[in-house]
């Protein structure tokens, strides 16, 4: 049980800035996730913890240790590759106790550890089994296993479970998880799947571009973004550019979209005109009582039923917008062409600044 | 993998190595021969006089027209009966299909005197075959000159054109076919709108692999050519002969002969790098059962194709157990061939053998390591070392052979009459096989897989021993079988560089042929006919590795 900290982390691909000031801090028995679209960085940063690639500038450390010279090899770092790497010419058995041959740990010792690790991942039974007798599933339980049998510092996933079915997907996040608390060892997780992330980390570190956009627990991040990239990429979100205008006192001002006009928090938006206002899908309130701020009425384009929810999207002056009702009965999905009236609580509405994406709010508290 | 270290690591020397082999064996020689061409033999001086009679004279010019005429029509008749052998063996199910790609192999991995020696027995100026035809009355046009060389040429590098094909159609998926029926085209608008255009890059590849070893080939119009040059045996006999000996000249064509091969195989690339679909095989084409006339049809076509290109190494066979006394067969059959030849010349035999094995565990090594360095660092070095490497596939035989004359029959390096010349040859002409052969094995290994071993404790140098070599062995196995194969069968470049003791088979058989000891060549042929299908099989049986390990050797 090791912690991971970075400081000052950037790394070039020739012209292209692929790591740009990393800093973070990754607590003992801690699941961290990095997240982000294809390209951002994430899998970069992972493979420089694993010492795949050197840093060009910044510091790596593992607990006490600074491992920015330390060989791939002797960082004991175990990582779950994307597609498995199970070797295919060795049995299941040969491919867990590979990293405890190399150690050169007495061959009762190798047994124990390849027993036990086999039995994490529920595959007793299959020591003799080569790879190519395996589903995609079995192979990246082979392929946990194997990193967890050698003890490592800390576990590295690299989007473990892209290549698995649905199903699939969902039962082994799971059980990734169960593991991990149970052994207690620090992981770093990749993915660009936000809903995997929210479910599975202790905290998650938004990536784009090349730097960390925002780190927080998955709660923190999704209810309240930095910025407009973490408030699209997390979840469904409706946004609108919008032009900030009047006080409306009790801490509210005008946002004028088109012919739309919303009353939204003002704090930290002083200065600003050109905004973008986001909100939630879920945070709408269908409502048929009048009054209330940001009443609006829209004509139903389409919906998609979820079976907990039903999806809709609704035209309004000339902008589209998504809304959800929740719980939905018999007869409560409406047709295209429907009129739909509904609110937008202010304190639901995010405003970020046009110009940087950064999130306008008050300094502190939310 | 990008793991950089400061030390210089193992890869950085085998890197060095490469560039010592390409300048020493390649670069070197091939200067001399081009230096060669541009001096005046008894001045010394630079001189365009080689280049100017080259294009000024009938001679010169007629074997440059008769070249490109052969290889013309060896890739036209080798498409006349790969095409179709390669679709009804794809397509239809032909009773024993698998015996006749084995056949066909063995057809195009035989030393390629082999067929033109054969052909000369069978229809030569005293051929059973022709004598049996004029006692029927049927008179046969001579069969030595262009003729003799294509029916040769023909029947020996079709399975190129097969084989690719057959491979391209195989990997067809069957739903493109049917999307094509499903949206209202029929059988035979789909065969070309849509079946064709998939396989035509292949078809291309394959033709210009045809053209290329036709034009460079030299055993066989050096057997059955006669008098009918082509490039190869031009270059030799400038270089050879006795009378009007003219290394210049030599040197001279075989420049002209590298520039044909060198816009071959940009063509080739070319053809090859629009190879790009067929690679999303969900569902295997249909394999059609035919009945009554059409399915005795394509029998015919396919077991006639393959059993016209056999003839010739049964006939060899046949012969070699035949009653011969010197030249001439007698009636009856025995092993006084096979004696002779363990009697008489059983150096000859132990030299092929070792030179080929010596060359075979070198060309195994260097090609492996080469090879992994080639797909695996890629730095600025290796960049440029990758193209070095593939120079001697543009290079012919005859052209190596004078090249390795010319520069290591003095100081600093003076090998001429040795083994070691003759190991070397054998070593270069296999290298950028092996290499490339290692690379597209390695393309094929997920670096992840080494990276894992990495991460798992193992250095790389024990991640390269326990991860990737194990993975690879199969491939290297088989790749090297392959190499021991044309080693033992080489003959272009070795011809011109042997010395009675280094005798080897193909050699000894070239010479018996024009010696006219035919039991004596035929016993020799039909031992080098036995190896080349021993080490088919193995390969096939022990490494599970279908016909395209055999093209791409």
């Amino acid at each position: 049980m090791t912690s991971i900290k970075i400081t000052g982390v950037e790394k070039r691909f020739g012209e292209l800035l692929a790591l740009s000031d990393i800093n973070l801090a990754i607590e003992k028995g801690e699941f961290f996730t990095l997240l982000g679209p294809s390209g951002c960085g994430k899998t970069t940063l992972l493979r420089t913890i694993a010492g795949f690639y050197r840093q060009d500038k910044g510091d790596i450390w593992l607990g006490d240790e600074l491992i920015n010279d330390v060989p791939a090899y002797k960082r004991n770092t175990g990582m779950v590759f994307q597609n498995y790497a199970v070797f295919p010419h060795m049995t299941v058995y040969e491919n867990v106790a590979y990293g405890l041959k190399v150690r050169k740990l007495p061959s009762q010792e190798i047994e124990k550890r390849v027993k036990s690790a086999l039995k994490n991942v529920h595959l007793e039974g299959y020591e003799a089994r080569t790879p190519d007798k395996l589903s995609g599933g079995q192979q990246q339980r082979v392929g946990l296993a194997r990193a967890m049998a050698i003890e490592p510092r800390v576990l590295l996933f690299d989007e473990p479970l892209s290549n698995l079915d649905a199903k699939l997907r969902v039962e082994m996040r799971d059980e990734i998880r169960a593991v991990q608390k149970a052994l207690g060892i620090t992981a770093v997780y990749v993915t660009h799947d936000q809903e995997e992330a929210l479910v599975i980390s202790d905290r998650i570190a938004v990536v784009n571009f090349g730097k960390i956009q925002q780190v927080g627990p998955p709660w923190e991040i999704y209810k309240n973004p930095v910025n407009l990239f973490v408030a699209t990429f997390v979840g469904k979100i409706n946004a609108l550019d919008v032009v900030l205008g009047e006080d409306l006192g009790a801490g509210l001002r005008r946002a004028q979209a088109g012919g739309l006009s919303f009353a939204v928090p003002g704090a930290g938006t002083e200065g600003c005109v050109d905004a973008v206002l986001a909100f939630r899908p879920e945070e709408v309130v269908e409502t048929d009582e009048s009054g209330g701020a940001n009443r609006l009425s829209g004509t139903l384009v389409s919906t998609a039923f979820l079976g907990t929810v039903v999806s809709m999207e609704l035209e309004l002056g000339g902008k589209t917008i998504m809304i959800e009702r929740h719980r939905p009965k018999k007869g409560d999905i409406p047709a295209a062409g429907d009129k739909i009236e509904f609110a937008v609580p202010p304190e639901s509405c995010f405003i970020f600044d046009k110009r940087t994406g950064a999130r306008l709010r008050a300094k502190e508290g939310r | 993998m990008n793991l950089r270290g400061k030390r210089a690591d193992i890869w950085h020397l085998v890197t060095f190595i490469g560039f010592a082999i390409v300048i020493v064996f390649l670069v070197y020689p091939l200067f001399d021969v081009f230096q060669y061409s541009f001096k005046n033999k008894e001045t010394g001086e630079l001189s365009m006089a080689n280049w100017k009679e080259f294009f000024g004279r009938a001679y010169y010019m007629r074997a440059f027209g008769h070249s490109m005429f052969i290889a013309l029509a060896t890739t036209f008749f080798s498409m006349v009966l790969g095409i179709p052998l390669a679709f009804f063996t794809t397509r239809y199910k032909i009773k024993g299909s698998n015996l006749l790609t084995t056949l066909s192999v063995l057809a195009l991995l035989s030393p390629t005197f082999i067929g033109a020696y054969s052909w000369i027995t069978m229809l030569g100026r005293n051929g059973f075959l022709r004598n049996l035809l004029s006692s029927i009355g049927i008179s046969l046009p001579p069969i030595y000159g262009a003729l003799g060389i294509i029916l040769a040429d023909s029947l020996q590098y079709y399975p190129f054109i097969s084989l690719m094909l057959a491979g391209s159609l195989m990997t067809i998926d069957r739903s493109l076919e049917e999307a094509s029926e499903n949206l209202g085209a029929r059988a035979t608008k789909t065969f070309f709108s849509v079946t064709m255009p998939l396989v035509l890059p292949s078809l291309t590849g394959g033709a210009l692999i045809v053209f290329m070893m036709s034009l460079s080939n030299f055993g066989t119009p050096m057997i059955i050519g006669g008098n009918y040059l082509v490039l190869p045996t031009l270059a030799y006999n400038m270089f050879t002969s006795e009378v009007g000996e003219s290394p210049g000249m030599a040197s001279t064509v075989s420049i002209i002969l590298m520039l044909c091969a060198a816009v071959v195989i940009v063509l080739q690339t070319w053809a090859s790098s629009r190879r790009k679909y067929a690679s999303m095989l969900v569902n295997r084409p249909v394999v059609k059962k035919l009945k009554g006339a059409k399915a005795f049809f394509a029998h015919l076509v396919c077991y006639f194709i393959v059993g016209f290109s056999t003839l010739p190494l049964g006939v060899i066979v046949f012969y070699s157990f035949r009653n011969t006394s010197g030249p001439v067969f007698k009636p009856g059959f025995s092993l006084d061939s096979y004696k002779q030849i363990f009697f008489d010349v059983p150096k000859t035999v132990a030299n092929s053998f070792i030179y080929s094995f010596v060359a075979v565990i070198l060309i195994a090594l260097v090609g492996t390591l080469l090879g992994f360095v080639i797909a695996r660092k890629r730095n600025m070095a290796v960049k440029l070392l990758d193209p070095l490497l593939m120079i001697p596939y543009i290079v012919p035989g005859t052209v190596l052979g004078i090249g390795f004359i010319v520069a290591f029959n003095r100081k600093p390096i003076f090998l001429t009459g040795t083994a070691i010349i003759m190991i070397l040859t054998y070593f270069i002409r296999r290298l950028p096989y092996s290499v490339r052969s290692a690379a597209s094995i390695l393309k094929q290994i997920d670096p992840a897989l080494e990276e894992a071993g990495i991460n798992l404790g193992s250095p790389p140098g024990r991640t390269f021993r326990t991860v990737t070599l194990p993975l690879m062995q199969s491939g290297i196995i088989s790749g090297a079988i392959m190499s021991w194969v044309t080693s033992m069968n080489e003959l272009s470049a070795s011809v011109l560089l042997y010395v009675g003791r280094t005798m080897t088979m193909p050699i000894k058989v070239y010479l018996s042929v024009a010696d006219g000891y035919f039991g004596t060549a035929s016993a020799m042929s039909t031992i080098l006919l036995a190896v080349t299908g021993i080490a088919m099989f193995v390969v096939n049986k022990y490494f599970n590795r279908g016909s395209e390990t055999f093209i791409a050797s």
